[in-house]
């Protein structure tokens, strides 16, 4: 097989597949890197699991994952009877998921398995740290699927994008969307070391500082939430610990004077396409307190629902405008 | 005795209980509720305050600065000098297992012909072999009273065959005849899958998936079996369960107790309470916070009631649930915040606060400090009872509610019971058993109007209990009260005038 998405991965670890919308080709892509990876000991896990639940009461769904003999993963015990490989159990996390407690494997033979770990983004860590401590070379993640649903999973290591004429049956919109995650997972730190300490440090909802990293007072109405309307007119960075959405980055663009809008990571930023252009043409400038890393962007012509792009065109389309690597994980 | 939610709350007991840091999910469930030794259990507290003891001076010795254990009342040290440090290494030992612990005791809650899942059976290896380590640490220290872990080595025998005491299960091929066979068989063909070009592998797949049904048939087989044999020692597995969130319990408590300095609690036969250099350890860390010192306190409480006067915001209540607080410890085998402390076990304790409000069922403060009173009393019987009762009868017009609370000290006179009252009816304290008064506003101080009032009051207040003579009117302090709370000049003026 041809080696296509490991040299972009190169030796990072973790990596998470993470989709723009469903059936974007996440499964693909994670089971080619499984193959290309080859003797390298995995360990695995999913971010939630998507909602097939029907089908899983009914028993009638294929696991998706074929892992080879001495490979880890983390799944809910209620996962166990579609997981058909010989298994032993190494460890027992206290995450908790509608499917029981999320435990640890390892295959004692090659077999299918059902992923469906934490849902919470801070439980990744710590899992990965575990699947370090039991001799993983290298953690891939199934990531969520859906841009709203990114929202939190700020991951370490890289991630692989995976894209897919299922988001619209529109090809010069999903290569749209496509663009504006890249471009949105490429904002760098602030460049003022004295502003990064002091946003590293910061655990409130919103705070003001001067492009210096000074702090600002906010001004709060009665309920406790942000005055916008009354920040001082001068140059300004504010710190969003949540999620980012259309409201305030039009508010933003609105006050008249430049702002520095800094999220926890890209995945935060949740705000539309629309949005987000008009608060940067008002002068506002995006930054991120946690860099992310897109290795490559996955994209998979066909879409789940009867319609497809021309793949040549749909790969040339994107690598047009994305400034990472591109592949199409089927047909390479 | 059930120690109700508002009992442990008004005596602050719920406070302390919060403040105990046992490690293992039995331990835990132990520290919720703690068992009451009633009269007839003076040995069985014995045993657990020798426990906590010996847990003290182990756990004193063990950190990385050993000290002394202070004088705590009790017998000189239990451990020989020369052994101290290995036995501390070993409660160090034993402590470093307990939070290994997952809870399993919902597994054992089945029908033994549902199969433990992979899951489980892990858990349950993994609780055998910390079990293990816990058994054979505990074996290198001296043994604590009524703490004993029934032997287990046989499950462990069975859930961990090779004897490598893994913490990791999985169904081995020793278990089943057929197991070997049919894996290396199935390990042949996924070798022969991987060889093969992903398009061609369809008929190889579906062969090993039937391998791969009949290896799960045989793993339920094992599973079950496995099953039927541990749940046979159910019994052994609780019985440990409960030994260890004993344990940990004694050691929570000896913690607790050498973080605060407590003292181990003496019996009294004789029906008396003594009290010194009591504190509550609550209003202690408040008083703390506002920069004041708590002032401990003396009582020395015989048969009958025993009442406290004194002026408002003199400690009068705090003293109550002092006393209350000492006596749910000492009852449940805890060292109590105290500099020495002799106490009676009694078959129930109870705390009377005159407070309504929501919860009060539709009771006025009166209705249900009557109510309450009522219900104790008929419940204790032929029981022998502490009741602390705080300014009993207040909620009602003067005249009538001094009269209840006189018939009241006088009846529990009659009562087999230790009572303590606070009052500022005059006219109790002279059919009382005893009587107490706040020393109170004694002290002259001027130039600190800008301050807090609170902190004006505690700093011309002694609060410390003076025993007084029968009869000894009640202080009358209500007036430089208000001034030092600043209440509203022209209320205060008409206020003096009335006087």
């Amino acid at each position: 097989m041809k080696h296509l998405l490991a040299p972009l991965v190169g030796d990072a670890s973790p990596v998470t597949v993470i989709g723009l919308c469903k059936n974007a080709g996440k499964t693909t892509a994670m089971r080619r890197l499984m193959a290309e990876l080859g003797e390298e000991r995995l360990g695995l896990t999913s971010v939630g699991r998507d909602g097939e639940g029907t089908d899983l009461v009914t028993g009638t769904e294929k696991p998706d994952l074929y892992v080879k003999r001495g490979d880890l993963f983390a799944t809910a015990k209620g996962m166990l009877s579609l997981c058909d490989a010989t298994l032993e159990v190494v460890d027992l996390t206290d995450v908790m998921t509608p499917l029981g407690p999320v435990a640890v494997f390892r295959t004692l033979s090659d077999g299918y398995v059902q992923l469906a770990g934490p849902s919470a983004a801070g439980q990744l860590p710590p899992l990965t740290k575990r699947f370090q401590e039991l001799g993983a070379q290298r953690v891939l993640i199934d990531g969520a699927a859906g841009r709203k649903s990114l929202a939190g999973a700020g991951v370490e290591g890289v991630a692989l994008l995976c894209t897919g004429a299922s988001l619209d049956r529109d090809m010069e919109l999903v290569v749209a969307e496509t663009v504006h995650t890249c471009w949105l997972f490429a904002r760098k730190r602030p460049e003022n070391p004295a502003l990064c300490a002091a946003l590293d440090g910061q655990d409130a909802r919103f705070a003001l500082f001067t492009p210096e990293g000074e702090p600002v007072e906010l001004p709060l109405d009665e309920t406790g939430g942000p005055k916008w309307a009354k920040l001082p007119r001068k140059p300004l960075v504010v710190w969003a610990g949540g999620g980012i959405m259309d409201p305030l980055l039009k508010t933003l663009a609105r006050r008249g004077a430049p702002t520095t809008l800094v999220a926890a990571d890209a995945t935060h930023v949740l705000a539309g396409r629309s949005a987000l252009e008009q608060f940067l043409r008002c002068g506002g400038e995006m930054r991120v307190r946690k860099e992310l890393t897109i290795a490559a962007v996955a994209a998979n012509p066909w879409s789940a629902y009867g319609w497809h792009f021309e793949p040549d065109k749909f790969i040339a389309a994107l690598r047009e405008v994305i400034d990472l690597p591109v592949v199409n994980v089927k047909e390479d | 005795m059930e120690l109700t939610h508002e009992l442990r709350e008004n005596a602050g007991f719920q406070w302390v209980l919060e403040r105990l840091s046992p490690m293992s999910p039995f331990g835990k469930q132990a520290a919720r509720n703690p068992r009451w030794y009633g009269p007839g259990d003076e040995a069985a507290l014995e045993e657990e305050l020798d426990n906590v003891a010996l847990a003290m001076e182990l756990w004193a010795a063990g950190g990385t600065r050993p000290q002394p254990v202070d004088s705590c009342g009790c017998e000189a040290p239990r451990v020989n000098p020369a052994e101290l440090k290995d036995s501390a290494a070993a409660l160090r030992g034993v402590t470093r297992c307990l939070p290994l612990f997952h809870d399993i005791r919902g597994s054992f809650d089945r029908d033994p012909g549902a199969p433990f899942d992979l899951v489980e059976l892990f858990e349950l290896k993994h609780f055998l072999v910390t079990l293990e380590q816990v058994v054979q640490a505990y074996a290198k220290m001296p043994p604590m009273s009524g703490i004993a872990f029934p032997s287990l080595a046989d499950a462990l025998e069975l859930m961990d065959p090779e004897g490598r005491r893994l913490p990791t299960f999985s169904v081995v091929n020793s278990y089943h005849n057929d197991l070997a066979p049919l894996r290396a068989e199935k390990a042949k063909l996924e070798k022969a899958i991987r060889m093969t070009q992903e398009d061609k592998r369809g008929p190889l797949l579906e062969k090993r998936r039937v391998l791969a049904v009949e290896e799960d048939k045989i793993e339920l087989e094992v599973r079950q079996m496995l099953t039927r044999k541990l749940m046979v020692w159910k019994d052994a597995f609780l019985a440990n369960m409960e030994a260890l969130g004993h344990l940990d319990l004694i050691v929570a408590k000896a913690k607790l107790a050498l973080r605060y300095h407590c003292v181990r609690p003496a019996l009294s036969t004789d029906k008396t309470i003594s009290l010194k250099g009591v504190s509550h350890p609550q209003v202690a860390e408040e008083q703390a916070e506002r920069g004041e010192q708590f002032t401990a306190l003396e009582l020395e409480l015989g048969p009958g009631c025993t009442v406290i006067t004194g002026a408002n915001m003199g400690g009068k209540t705090v003293s109550l649930r002092s006393t209350v607080l000492s006596l749910l410890l000492c009852q449940c085998g805890f060292f109590v915040f105290a500099q020495s402390a002799r106490l009676p076990l009694f078959d129930r304790v109870e705390l009377i606060l005159a407070d309504s409000g929501p919860g009060a069922g539709g009771l006025s403060s009166f209705g249900k400090e009557v109510h309450l009173l009522d219900q104790l009393l008929r419940k204790t019987r032929d029981e022998f009872f502490f009741v602390a009762l705080d300014e009993f009868a207040r909620g009602t017009n003067p005249q009538e509610g001094a009269a209840l609370a006189r018939a009241l000290v006088r009846y529990l006179g009659t009562l087999d019971c230790v009572a303590l009252m606070t009052t500022h009816y005059d006219g109790v304290s002279d059919v009382a058993g005893a009587h107490y008064q706040v020393a109170g506003l004694v002290r002259e101080i001027d130039g600190d109007e800008g301050d807090d009032p609170r902190k004006r009051i505690a700093r011309r207040m002694d609060y410390r209990l003076l025993p007084a003579p029968p009869g000894a009117p009640c202080p009358r302090d209500a007036l430089r009260v208000c001034r030092l709370l600043k209440l509203d000049d022209a209320l205060m003026e008409l206020f003096q005038a009335d006087l």
